[in-house]
């Protein structure tokens, strides 16, 4: 491959690389935080309300991200939700993310071993401080398996954004192996940067656990 | 005669169509160890759960510490529900330990124990951490303050967790089968801490299979089968020989297993 | 390459400039799409569930035999098996198709579309369902396989008679849910220009300007696909512990 067009690409490369990261962990956050209202509402908001979510997040978690994406950005203005693709991007993420957060959560809380939330009752602990002191911890120690998964699936989505425009990484590359004809080579440099991505993901997500097992194990 | 720590009338619990426990009318007095034994499936776990409101009774009258339980009577004589904060303030003077120590696995031990003293007591930090310490040391755990429980075995775990109930100085500590869950070899290190206690005069009801220790240690001792109390007097009175069949029965699985020491 | 530039960028539903102030104010409306569309939308849905269907049969088999290569004896190939993995684990499906449908034609190989897309969805499910079974081999009480070797069965019929079966037994939940992902996953191939549900929807969305209607319907017969999938599925468990 022509190394002077390599060098030339480079800024290019850098900055989709650079909107990949600005759609991916800012949305894996909101995802996170949605998750979290999601299943606590669930948990705590009564019969109607947990039943309502149950249908609702199944849709969500049952269609495909692409579709959504469309929804949200080509259905968007007729209900007066503007979005530019960036917008769209970030909501599509925070929203399919969310979805499947809920569902992690949600089997995070329940694997919360009733005797602990009893020990709590019986040392007196409202359940607000239960809720802070005990459930939140332990759930998110039960799902940081599942929420790297996710976070690696996430990140892997980021590249439909492209399909909306977003200029992130994908875009960015088969742009440019489009323009020098170079598409194999380019394809190719593409998906060894995610398999990296998703390697150097996976990784310090073992590293975080085998920090938490003395933790975890009892 | 001071009145009785914990007094149950005419408890009664239900699963569904399963009547768990019927009639049962007990005093657990202070100052004295009282032993819940009997059979599985006999109810004496559900009737410890009931005396920690774990569980709701759905008839008779609980009362701890002179206070009523859960529910009391109205008016009218009816079965008013007690608000939920009125329960939580009744539940202050009981401490409990489970079974599966249900220590907090996030927190190390030091920390479990001081949870409470900060956040219900809401001690400040130095002298809850000063409490917790003391009460570590009262279960022989001072060196451990700093573990986790993932470190600690069985017989350590269920101390911590012992030392996390006395921390909030209870009148009554409530035991739920307290040793089953462990090893054998593991089970005298909290035998001989509940035992210390009892020694220092709290008020216990124990829910447990050591015979043994209910043998020697309790002043009360309740023979439950099916929901319903069999026997209930000193150790003597109720392991006076002939025994009743189905007490025969029962004990015949602990005789081999070191259980003779029971008085005749 | 032109043909890159029609795969990768869009042209489903309007602009709001395009259509003007207009698009802004208007109400959102109550009729349905008409029956035109839904047929194709239907007919969509029929490519999208025989792409899945094929390809998660064949990634099962093409699984099967990479799980195989993880479990081999020879260190090149457990390797080589768990390259294969973790590769099509860690690449977007989105950049995969782009490469096979690219690839194939740079080395030769014409085949058309559909197969490139079916090729590059196989691959990709073939990875997944290759730990799946893994994950239910290692499952298998390691007690059972004891006792089979103390009643003198031999290594294959022990494979063939314990191992096997009951593996497949502890996978099905997870390869059932691994064909709802893949049936997910199929939409991307719109980006390739096949015809699915997902393209169909786009079609239909740009030329009524209704977009809303138009992927929503599309979202309803993927749940509808979905809902048939899980319920085959248990109907296969269920069938295979029967004949215990």
């Amino acid at each position: 491959m022509n190394s002077a067009l390599l060098l030339d690409s480079l800024p290019a490369v850098a900055a989709g690389f650079g909107v990949t990261m600005l759609m991916w962990l800012p949305g894996l956050s909101l995802a996170a935080l949605l998750g979290l209202t999601l299943a606590l509402g669930r948990q705590y908001g009564g019969r109607a309300m947990d039943a309502v979510l149950a249908l609702l997040l199944g849709a969500v978690r049952g269609t495909p991200f692409l579709v959504q994406l469309f929804l949200l950005y080509y259905g968007g203005p007729f209900i007066g939700l503007t979005l530019d693709p960036a917008e769209a991007g970030l909501l599509g993420l925070a929203i399919y993310g969310g979805a499947y957060f809920a569902e992690i959560m949600r089997g995070g809380f329940l694997a919360v071993p009733r005797g602990h939330v009893e020990a709590a009752v019986m040392a007196g602990l409202s359940p607000a401080q239960t809720l802070r002191r005990i459930l939140l911890p332990e759930m998110a120690l039960l799902i940081l398996p599942a929420g790297v998964n996710m976070a690696v699936v996430l990140m892997k989505e980021t590249a439909v954004l492209s399909i909306i425009t977003v200029p992130e990484l994908t875009m960015v590359i088969t742009g440019i192996g489009s323009s020098t004809f170079a598409f194999t080579e380019a394809a190719f440099l593409l998906a060894v940067t995610y398999w990296v991505l998703t390697e150097a993901t996976g990784a310090a997500g073992r590293a975080m656990e085998r920090r938490i097992a003395t933790v975890r194990l009892a | 005669m001071t009145a009785p720590a914990l007094r149950m009338q005419g408890v009664g619990k239900s699963f569904g169509a399963h009547r768990v426990l019927d009639g049962i009318t007990l005093d657990a007095r202070q100052g004295e160890v009282t032993c819940l034994i009997g059979p599985s499936g006999s109810g004496k776990s559900t009737l410890l759960r009931c005396m920690a409101f774990l569980e709701q009774h759905d008839t008779g009258w609980i009362e701890v510490l002179g206070q009523p339980l859960g529910f009391a009577p109205g008016p009218s004589g009816q079965r008013l529900r007690l608000p939920t904060a009125e329960v939580a303030r009744v539940r202050r003077g009981i401490g409990m330990v489970f079974q599966q120590f249900n220590l907090w696995p996030h927190m190390t031990a030091l920390g479990n124990v001081m949870e409470a003293l900060r956040l219900v007591l809401r001690l400040p930090r130095a002298e809850a951490e000063a409490r917790a310490r003391a009460n570590l040391a009262r279960v022989d755990l001072a060196n451990r303050a700093g573990h986790y429980p993932a470190q600690l075995s069985g017989g350590q775990q269920q101390r911590v967790a012992i030392a996390r109930a006395l921390a909030l100085a209870p009148k009554i500590m409530l035991f739920d089968e307290p040793t089953s869950s462990l090893d054998p070899e593991l089970t005298g290190e909290v035998l001989r801490v509940m035992r210390r206690l009892a020694e220092d005069g709290m008020t216990m009801v124990v829910v447990t299979h050591e015979i043994g220790f209910a043998a020697q240690v309790a002043q009360h001792l309740v023979f439950l089968e099916e929901g319903r109390i069999a026997l209930d007097g000193t150790p003597a009175e109720v392991f006076r020989r002939p025994w009743p069949p189905r007490l025969a029965g029962f004990l015949e699985g602990y005789l081999d297993r070191g259980a003779a020491l029971l008085a005749d | 390459m032109a043909r890159l530039g029609a795969c990768l960028l869009p042209h489903p539903g309007p602009l709001p400039e395009e259509e003007g102030a207009a698009a802004h104010f208007r109400v959102l409306s109550a009729t349905p799409l008409n029956a035109t569309s839904f047929a194709l939308l239907l007919d969509g849905a029929l490519i999208t569930a025989a792409l899945s269907t094929v390809s998660v049969l064949l990634g099962f088999a093409i699984g099967a035999l990479v799980c195989t290569a993880q479990l081999s004896r020879i260190r090149a190939v457990r390797a080589a098996g768990a390259v294969y993995v973790s590769f099509f684990r860690g690449v977007p499906l989105l950049v995969q198709l782009l490469l096979i449908y690219n690839l194939l034609p740079g080395i030769g190989v014409n085949v058309p579309g559909t197969v490139a897309a079916l090729v590059g969805l196989t691959l990709c499910t073939a990875a997944y369902q290759a730990e799946i079974l893994r994950g239910g081999f290692l499952a298998v009480p390691p007690g059972l396989v004891e006792a089979g070797q103390m009643v003198g069965l031999s290594p294959a019929l022990i494979l063939l008679r314990i191992r096997v079966p009951l593996a497949l037994r502890l996978t099905l939940p997870s390869v059932v849910n691994e064909a709802v992902l893949i049936l997910k996953a199929s939409s991307l191939v719109s980006v390739v220009g096949i015809a699915d549900l997902t393209r169909t929807a786009q079609n239909i969305a740009s030329s009524t300007y209704r977009p809303i209607e138009a992927f929503a319907a599309a979202g309803a017969l993927y749940l509808v696909l979905n809902a048939v999938l899980i319920g085959g599925g248990g109907l296969l468990g269920r069938r295979m512990r029967g004949a215990e």
